[in-house]
């Protein structure tokens, strides 16, 4: 039965010169679980709020959107950001808000919010302040507000791009139960498809403000490919789909680990290889040294550093994956000066951190991009934001904006110099902050999960931009939950783990080496090339032997 | 632990405006110290054993500069002690110095422990049903401030790490607070936008707003409630009926022993000790309880 | 019936608890009214809100307030130095006097959450609060002139003092006694000094810019 139908839909803000969307078409069935994907930019986010009349944004519209249900109501919405969507101070209130606002009797209330807490399993939250929940607790919080309201239809707007994987995994694990358990419609925008595949029903593609695919999960790949051997959309793919798809099976592509693994072993069982390892020959000097560092925050409180001890070389983008809350960030900071470990030496440069006077230590030195590129911003433009740096470092007036219009050509963000930063999109704010950064003439640049809440070909421009600063001897740290990011870019990654850092190594035999902690291309063909870690090794191991 | 503080917000309310109210505007010596004695007991139990010394350390200084320097400004009465500046100082002004800065140490007192017991939730849970919107405002703004206080680190820490900060001094630090201020306040109030639709999402304006709470009035709330004003009715009649009136100027009046006012000074000096009664009932209690486990 | 119960609330209610305390605390009637009179004239500005505000506004309203209180804790090492006066001035030129009033009274309540509730809560409410609603008809004249401005923020400051300095004396004396008006003026002759010079100090600094921002939010959200 259908739930939600959108026919020959097309929207235009005001004073735009293109539609955001021109003529989308799709119904959706009473249960189902819909993802929603395409690059940022492709009119999602206005789709999905078209879906839900309360937050429609204004412009021209034509076609309808029509709710078959008995009221928009019964439509719930849950965006991106975890702290932007809560209102009050204390969780239960929280849970209640949207009951108060329906006007209900308070046992009435006292009731839902009970049930709805027991469900989601925050209860221990129950009497907590909002601001003292990590992210993932803060957004299954606004799941569980919007949810109290006992709504028919989700619609959740990248709700894990802020979250780390592991929040995120939940997240997605409480959304496919309550659409197994309570037969929630659930509609998805999400750019990490690798996890949602699986439990989607049905996939819809968009691109440049069109629905260019409607169809089931295992048949999306094939569709893509149909559309262009190198359609943008393909890269975002879970890697199963990849994988299988670049191998040229096209009917029904496996869409998770287990199945990807099934077709291998189908297709290319018995076989073994082992790719060739790159040589990998670190230079000569150090750019960054820790010997034996303990830091923690507070007296009382727990170490975060033991004794780390580390050598990262100039030159090289070395990679830093670990759990969460394990202290990669505090490590990161550590190495940057802005902790100062009790115990230990922390070397920039072969110089101790302490000796760099005033803001020594980050004049054409070392440099860090934090985790949310917003921080960075103060100016009302891009432009105006970017000449800070130049103007920091005492560069004469008439010369900086010769610097960030050549580091706004190298990241190709010369049309949002303009713009304020706070109009533009994820993957804009993380390039504008990255040329921040670069405005500072760093040798040595740490980024901080650089990879969150950007979608694929954002990754893949930030890739290009690494490997660009490696090429000019650059040194790169990053820490990252990204296993696949770090597999393709990284020189070494290693592990934080337990306040030290261990099994430093080339990224093949890193994740080669690790059972759990790998990346879904590995997972699936490791029975068959143990050392194949990034999609393009797999298929390329795969694809130069026999098929059974 | 806190006995008294677990009574229903509404009780709490009644209690200190009745209590505050009376000690803020009755000149009657009795009362005035009696609540100062009840005040001062409340507040040593609500507070941390170390932040006391401080406290002593702050009041008593403040207790004699009140008491020395009415006289030096108020020359009203007709006792003189000794002239300064030709100017007399009175014995009226003197006595009435000392109970002024027992009612400002009093209002004091009373007003530090209102402020621990009447938490923001419970402000926030009395007034929601009278004024639901602006309420919820506070509630919001309560919910902003820590959010804020997190950015303003953010971005302090940001800056930092690309060496966007002077160490030149005084004026470049503020200037710098306040390039931070500026855009904690952009993000913020984009942010809110969003925030505004979530409100939308949630249903928000769509019906008429009840209003929801954990706190519950039971039977002991309904006895309290009934205490206090019951106290409070026999204190006000005793004053309106001018049995509790008290004149220092121009000369220092007698002390009324009627029985209206003897019932009005016991009255409010059971109100006064009656959260001290409490507090320490419950602690006795929960030392027997925890015996029990 | 919630609307009669308001009316009586507000119509006998109110009033006669007011003129209730002023029979009951003779020698203290002054001192009482005031206190009521500062209450009370937060009233209507609170009623209207109630019946008026949409999400943005509220949002809008919970924002400033917070970020005003963000500033007093901010500067809470310098005694008097604080940027809520200018922070109130600020909402009322960009969004009006009534936001203004709100954000000013609201900000004292809920900063004496941290500062400590008292008598002075009412005051603050009421002093903060009438330095918006008067910033809101001046708001062309200051977003104009720098002069108009500063004038205004240093009348802020002073008028600040000479109306929380009123009830103090009302209170300990039971009657205008002006000596100790003028005492209490002069003893707090340094703050009222630092009141007006952060005022225009946080004004100079941050009227343009915040307005900058001000109006950029109002365009792209339509408020």
């Amino acid at each position: 039965m259908e739930i939600l139908h959108i026919e020959d839909l097309s929207f235009r803000y005001p004073k735009a010169e293109r539609n955001a969307l021109s003529s989308v078409s799709f119904s959706v069935k009473r249960g189902e679980f819909i993802v929603v994907c395409g690059e940022s930019g492709c009119g999602k986010t206005t789709l999905l709020r078209l879906l839900k009349s309360e937050i429609s944004p204004a412009g021209d519209l034509s076609g309808s959107v029509k709710y078959l249900g008995e009221d928009s109501l019964e439509i719930g919405f849950v965006m991106q950001d975890p702290d932007s969507q809560i209102v009050t101070d204390t969780v239960w209130h929280e849970l209640a808000f949207g009951l108060e606002n329906l006007g209900l009797p308070c046992d009435v209330i006292r009731r839902r919010v009970g049930e709805t807490a027991c469900y989601f399993g925050i209860e221990e939250l129950f009497r907590r302040k909002t601001d003292g929940l990590s992210g993932g607790q803060k957004q299954l919080l606004n799941l569980a507000a919007v949810t109290a309201m006992q709504p028919k239809v989700l619609i959740l707007d990248e709700p894990t791009g802020q979250l780390d994987p592991i929040a995120a995994s939940e997240f997605i694990a409480t959304l496919s139960k309550l659409n197994r358990e309570l037969g929630m419609t659930v509609i998805l925008a999400e750019h990490r498809l690798d996890e949602v595949f699986p439990i989607a029903d049905r996939v819809l593609v968009m691109e440049d403000g069109r629905a260019v695919l409607f169809d089931l999960p295992e048949k999306i790949g094939g569709e893509l490919m149909k559309l262009g051997k190198d359609h943008p959309m393909l890269e975002a793919l879970p890697s199963t789909v990849r994988i299988c798809g670049s191998l040229g099976y096209e009917e029904k592509i496996p869409i998770t680990v287990r199945e990807g693994r099934d077709f291998i072993e189908n297709h290319f069982g018995g076989k073994k290889a082992v790719l060739p390892e790159k040589e990998y020959i670190p230079g000569d000097s150090i750019a960054v040294e820790l010997k034996n560092v303990f830091f923690r925050y507070e007296r009382d409180l727990p170490d975060i550093l033991r004794g780390t001890s580390a050598k990262i070389y100039a030159g090289e983008i070395f990679a830093i994956l670990g759990g969460n809350g394990s202290g990669k960030t505090t490590m990161l900071n550590v190495i940057g000066g802005l902790l100062k470990p009790y115990r230990g030496k922390v070397l920039v440069a072969e110089r101790p951190v302490g000796a760099y006077k005033g803001n020594s230590l980050y004049r054409q030195n070392l440099a860090i991009l934090p985790q949310n590129p917003r921080a960075l911003f103060v100016r009302d433009t891009v432009g105006a934001d970017l000449a800070e740096v130049p103007e920091a470092r005492g560069v004469k007036k008439s010369e900086r904006e010769a610097l960030v219009v050549s580091v706004a050509k190298r990241l190709k963000i010369l049309h949002l110099l303009k713009k304020n930063p706070f109009d533009l999109s994820g993957g804009e704010q993380q390039k504008c902050a990255l040329a921040k950064v670069l405005l500072s003439e760093p040798r040595i640049v740490l980024l901080d999960e650089p990879t969150k809440g950007i979608d694929a070909s954002a990754k893949r421009g930030l890739s290009e931009i690494l490997s660009e600063l490696k090429s000019a001897g650059v040194t790169v740290i990053i820490v990252t939950h990204d296993t696949e990011f770090a597999a393709e870019n990284a020189d070494r990654c290693a592990l934080f783990f337990d306040g030290e850092l261990i099994a430093e190594d080339i990224p093949q035999r890193f994740f080669g080496g690790n059972t759990f902690y790998t990346t879904a291309a590995n997972r699936i063909v490791r029975e068959v090339c143990p050392n194949a870690v990034t999609v393009g090794q797999a298929v390329g191991s795969l694809a130069n032997g026999d098929t059974k | 632990m806190k006995a008294f503080g677990s009574f229903h917000p509404a009780v709490l309310l009644t209690y200190f405006v009745a209590i505050i109210g009376i000690f803020m505007f009755a000149s009657n010596p009795v009362m005035r110290v009696t609540a100062l004695l009840g005040g001062i007991l409340f507040c040593l139990l609500l507070q941390k054993k170390r932040e006391i010394p401080g406290n002593l350390g702050f009041y008593i200084p403040l207790f004699l500069l009140v008491a020395v320097t009415n006289p030096l400004f108020s020359h009203a009465g007709v006792t003189p002690l000794f002239f300064l500046n030709g100017n007399p100082v009175t014995l009226e002004a003197s006595v009435y110095g000392v109970f002024l800065a027992v009612t400002v140490i009093g209002v004091m007192m009373w007003c530090k422990c209102y402020s621990e017991i009447m938490t923001g939730d419970k402000f926030l849970y009395l007034f929601g049903s009278i004024v639901p919107k602006l309420s919820l405002t506070l509630s919001m703004a309560f919910r902003f401030l820590p959010l804020f206080v997190r950015r303003m680190k953010t971005v302090t820490t940001a800056r930092r790490g690309l060496g966007l900060y002077s160490q030149r001094g005084f004026v470049d630090r503020i200037k710098g607070t306040g390039q931070v201020f500026l855009s904690v306040i952009s993000w913020s109030l984009e942010n809110a936008m969003e925030t505004s639709m979530s409100m939308r999402a949630r249903a928000y304006g769509k019906a008429k707003r009840t209003s929801f709470s954990l706190f519950r009035f039971t039977m002991r709330d309904g006895v309290m409630i009934f205490v206090t004003l019951l106290l409070f009715a026999l204190t006000v009649t005793g004053m309106a009926s001018g049995a509790t009136d008290f004149f220092f100027y121009p000369r220092i009046g007698e002390l009324s022993l009627s029985p209206l006012a003897v019932t009005a000074y016991s009255s409010f000096a059971i109100l006064a000790f009656l959260p001290f009664v409490i507090e320490v009932r419950g602690a006795l209690l929960w030392r027997y309880y925890i015996s029990r486990i | 019936m919630k609307k009669v119960i308001s009316y009586i609330t507000f119509f006998v209610l109110i009033p006669a608890v007011t003129v209730g305390g002023a029979l009951i605390f003779r020698d203290r009637q002054y001192a009482w009214i005031t206190l009521c009179v500062a209450l009370l004239s937060c009233i209507p500005f609170f009623l209207h809100f109630e019946h008026r505000a949409d999400v943005k506004r509220l949002v809008t309203v919970a924002v400033m307030t917070a970020l005003s209180v963000l500033g007093r804790i901010i500067f809470t090492p310098i005694p008097a130095f604080k940027p809520v006066a200018a922070f109130v001035i600020i909402t009322a030129m960009y969004f009006g006097g009534e936001a203004g009033f709100l954000v000013g009274s609201l900000s004292a309540v809920i900063s004496n959450f941290w500062f400590g509730q008292g008598p002075w809560t009412p005051f603050q409410m009421f002093s903060w609060g009438l330095i918006g609603l008067v910033a809101g008809f001046l708001s062309e004249p200051m977003k104009k002139s720098r002069i108009v401005l500063i004038i205004y923020s240093i009348l802020a400051g002073v008028s600040y003092s000479l109306m929380t300095d009123i009830w103090t004396v009302l209170w300990a004396d039971g009657y205008f006694n002006i000596s100790r008006y003028l005492a209490a003026l002069v003893s707090a002759l340094p703050f009222t000094a630092v009141y007006a010079l952060s005022n225009v100090v946080f004004l100079l600094i941050f009227a343009r810019p915040i307005g900058k921002i001000l109006e950029r939010i109002k365009v792209k959200y339509a408020l």
